[in-house]
C-alpha cells in the first residue's frame, strides 16, 4: 500500500523537488524534545508531590508520561527511517541519530521512573525530604538546560553555524555539565543519608529509596549525553 | 504554409512544455521560499520569459539550428524533413518522460534529436561534432557552474551577514550590493551583441557603462528601500529573511529571463531553420531569427506556465518549504546567472539541472537541512538514455516521412 501511494505521480519533470526531504530532520528533532519537555514539566510537579506523600493522580502521571513516550517514539522512527545515504546533512548524520537517541533514551528513563513509583508508593523519611525535592529539582533542570542548548540548533542551522551561534550552544551544553555534576552530588548526599537511616528503615524501603535516587539521576545522565552529542555535532 | 504552420504548432507544443515543467521547476524556489505566492510566480514567469526569449534568445537559437547538423550539401528537402522529425521526436520524447517523470531535458531531447537526423541525412560528417562536444561539454559543466556559485553567494552571505554582530544592518547593506551586481548581469546581457543593440545602435563600451549605471541605481535605491528596517533585538534573522524575500522577487524574475532566453531555443530552433528553407532561401544564410517566431515561443512558454505550471508551480512549492529566502536567493542566483552566461555563448543547456546543481551547492555550503543527492543520479540516467533514445526516434520519424513524402 505504502509503496503504491509513493509512486502516485503527477506528470510532470520537476527534478528541484527530488532534492528536499519532505519534514526538516531538525524540526523532527526539536519537535521530539517537545515531548521531552511536556513529559519532564509533568514528571517534574508529580514527583515532588509524591516525595511529599501526596500520591493523588499519581497513576494519571504515568500513564500521561507513557503516552508521550510513546509519541516521542513515533516521530523518532520516523525521523531515523527517513534518513537515507544519499541524504547530505549540514551534520554529522550518525552523531545527529546518536543525540536523538539519547534524548529518547530520557523519555525511556522518565516513564520507567513513573511507573516504577506508581508500583509502590514508598514514604520518604521526613528527614531526607527535603534533599530529594532539592535532587530531583537538579535534575530537571539540567534537562530544562539541555533544551536549551537542543533549541539553539534553529539558529545554528539559520546561519550555517557561525561561531557567534556555536558559541552560546556551547555555554548551553557547559550549563547541562554544571547541573548534572550539582545533581550527581545531591545524590550521594542523598545516599549517605539513606544509610545513615538504614537501622531505622524497612529494608525494602531502603532498596526502593536507592533505586529511586538512581532513576531520577539517570534522567540527568541522559540529558548530559545529548548534549555530548550536540557538542560533538557542531564541533568544526 | 501547411508545413510552416505544423511545424510552429510542434513548436508551440514544446514550448508549452518547457513552461509547464521547466520554468515551474526553477520558480519553485522562489515559491518555495514563500518569496512570491505561486499566482505572482506564474506571471512572473509567464512576461519574464517572454522577454528573455525575445531579446536574448537568439545566440541559442542558432547554435540548434546550426550549430548541430551541418546543412551544406544535404538536399533542402532532406533537411525539410529531417528538422520536422527532430521536433517531433524531441516532442514525443519530452512528452513521454514527463508522463513518467524522469528528470530529462528538453534542451537534450532536441540536441539529440537533430545529431540522429544528421546521421541518418549525411552521415557522421554530417554532424558538427566539435559544436556537439562543446554542448555535451556544457550539460556537465552547467550544474556544476550553477553549484559553485549558490556556494559561494551563500557562503558570501553567510560571512557577511550572519557571522557579523548586526546581522540586519549588514544584510541592509549586503543584499542590495549583491542584487545590484544582478541587475548589472542583466543589463549587460541586453545590451551586449543582441539585436537590440545593434538596433539602438549601443556599442559594447556604451552597454557595459548603461549596466554599471543601472546597477549603481538599483543598489542606492535598495539601500534606501531597507534604511528603515529595524532589527528587533539580537540575532534577529528573521528580519534579515525578510529583506532576503523582498530580494529574491528580483532574482526569480532573473530566473525566469534567463530561462526564456536559452530554453526557447529549444522550441523553435528547429523551426528557424525550416523558414527559409520553406521560403526558398538556404538555410547556411545569415537568416537572422525572426522575431515573430521568438515571441511564439516566449508565448508558448508564458501559456505552459500559466495552464500546467500552476500545478508543478503548487506542488513543487509546497514540498520546498523548508527552504529559506537567503538559500532561495543564493539557488536563483547561481542558476540563472550559469544559464544566462550559458546563452550568452549560445549553448544550449538544461536549466532544470542548473538549478538541482545549486541546490546541491547550497547544501554542500551548510546551508540547507537536507539534501538528497540521489537526485544526481537520476539525472545521470537521463542524460545517458535521452540522447540515443532522441536520436533512434528522430532517424525513426524521419525514415517513416520520407517514404510517405517520397
Amino acid at each position: 500500500m505504502k509503496k503504491k501511494m509513493k509512486k502516485e505521480k503527477n506528470h510532470f519533470r520537476a527534478p528541484v523537488k527530488d532534492t528536499f526531504r519532505r519534514k526538516s530532520p531538525f524540526n523532527q528533532l526539536l519537535e521530539h524534545m517537545e515531548k521531552v519537555r511536556e513529559c519532564i514539566d509533568i514528571l517534574g510537579d508529580g514527583i515532588v508531590r509524591y516525595y511529599m506523600r501526596d500520591y493523588k493522580n499519581f497513576s494519571e502521571i504515568s500513564e500521561k508520561v507513557s503516552k508521550l513516550e510513546h509519541e516521542a517514539d513515533l516521530i523518532k522512527g520516523n525521523l531515523r527511517n527517513h534518513l537515507p545515504n544519499t541524504l547530505f546533512m549540514p551534520v554529522d548524520k550518525g552523531k545527529f541519530l546518536w543525540a536523538l537517541r539519547e534524548q529518547d533514551a530520557i523519555l525511556d528513563h522518565a516513564e520507567n521512573l513513573a511507573v516504577m513509583l506508581d508500583m509502590r508508593h514508598t514514604k520518604i523519611p521526613k528527614e531526607l525530604q527535603p534533599l530529594f525535592i532539592d535532587h530531583a529539582k537538579l535534575v530537571m533542570k539540567t534537562v530544562k538546560a539541555m533544551e536549551d542548548a537542543v533549541s539553539n540548533i534553529r539558529d545554528l542551522v539559520e546561519t550555517s553555524f557561525v561561531k557567534r551561534e556555536r558559541k552560546q550552544t556551547k555555554e548551553y551544553i557547559y550549563k547541562v555539565h554544571e547541573l548534572e555534576y550539582k545533581a550527581d552530588k545531591k545524590k550521594y548526599e542523598l545516599t549517605k543519608g539513606i544509610y545513615a537511616l538504614e537501622k531505622k528503615l524497612d529494608p525494602m524501603d531502603v532498596y526502593h529509596l536507592l533505586k529511586i535516587a538512581d532513576w531520577v539521576d539517570d534522567i540527568a545522565d541522559h540529558a548530559e549525553n545529548v548534549a555530548d552529542w550536540l557538542r560533538a555535532m557542531i564541533a568544526k | 504554409m501547411l508545413i510552416m504552420g505544423g511545424a510552429s504548432a510542434v513548436a508551440f507544443y514544446m514550448a508549452w512544455s518547457i513552461g509547464s515543467n521547466d520554468v515551474a521547476n526553477s520558480m519553485a524556489t522562489a515559491v518555495g521560499a514563500k518569496a512570491i505566492t505561486f499566482r505572482q510566480a506564474v506571471i512572473i514567469a509567464g512576461v519574464l520569459n517572454f522577454i528573455g526569449a525575445v531579446f536574448v534568445g537568439s545566440h541559442v537559437t542558432d547554435t540548434v539550428r546550426k550549430g548541430i547538423v551541418n546543412v551544406t550539401g544535404i538536399d533542402t528537402h532532406v533537411l525539410l524533413i529531417g528538422f520536422i522529425a527532430s521536433l517531433i521526436a524531441a516532442a514525443i520524447w519530452v512528452t513521454l518522460s514527463t508522463w513518467k517523470e524522469m528528470p530529462i531535458s528538453t534542451t537534450h531531447s532536441v540536441v539529440g534529436a537533430l545529431v540522429g537526423f544528421g546521421l541518418i541525412a549525411g552521415g557522421t560528417s554530417s554532424v558538427i561534432w566539435s559544436k556537439v562536444g562543446y554542448v555535451i561539454a556544457s550539460w556537465v559543466l552547467s550544474p556544476i557552474a550553477g553549484c559553485i556559485l549558490a556556494f559561494l553567494i551563500f557562503k558570501i552571505i553567510v560571512k557577511t551577514i550572519f557571522a557579523k554582530e548586526h546581522p540586519v544592518k549588514a544584510a541592509k547593506i549586503v543584499g542590495p550590493i549583491i542584487f545590484g551586481f544582478t541587475a548589472l548581469l542583466i543589463v549587460s546581457s541586453l545590451f551586449l551583441k543582441t539585436p537590440l543593440s545593434s538596433k539602438c545602435n549601443i556599442d559594447e563600451m556604451t552597454g557595459i557603462l548603461i549596466a554599471v549605471i543601472v546597477a549603481v541605481i538599483v543598489v542606492i535605491i535598495g539601500i534606501i528601500v531597507f534604511r528603515k528596517i529595524k532589527e528587533k533585538g539580537k540575532e534577529d534573522y528573521a528580519t534579515v529573511e525578510g529583506i532576503f524575500r523582498k530580494l529574491q522577487i528580483g532574482t526569480s524574475c532573473y530566473v525566469a529571463f534567463s530561462h526564456g532566453a536559452n530554453d526557447v531555443a529549444n522550441a523553435i530552433g528547429p523551426v528557424a531553420s525550416i523558414i527559409p528553407l520553406a521560403q526558398g532561401a538556404t538555410v547556411g544564410s545569415q537568416v537572422e531569427v525572426p522575431y515573430w517566431l521568438l515571441a511564439l515561443g516566449g508565448f508558448g512558454i508564458a501559456v505552459g506556465c500559466m495552464t500546467w505550471g500552476r500545478k508543478v508551480m503548487r506542488t513543487v512549492g509546497n514540498r520546498i518549504t523548508s527552504l529559506t529566502n537567503t538559500r532561495g536567493f543564493s539557488v536563483d542566483f547561481g542558476a540563472a546567472t550559469t544559464v544566462l552566461v550559458a546563452s550568452k555563448l549560445g549553448l544550449p543547456i538544461s536549466t532544470s539541472h542548473t538549478v538541482v546543481g545549486a541546490v546541491i551547492g547550497v547544501g554542500l555550503a551548510r546551508g540547507l537541512e537536507a539534501v538528497d543527492l540521489s537526485v544526481i543520479k537520476k539525472i545521470i540516467v537521463s542524460w545517458l538514455l535521452t540522447l540515443p533514445i532522441a536520436a533512434g526516434t528522430s532517424i525513426a520519424i524521419f525514415l517513416i516521412l520520407r517514404t510517405i513524402v517520397g
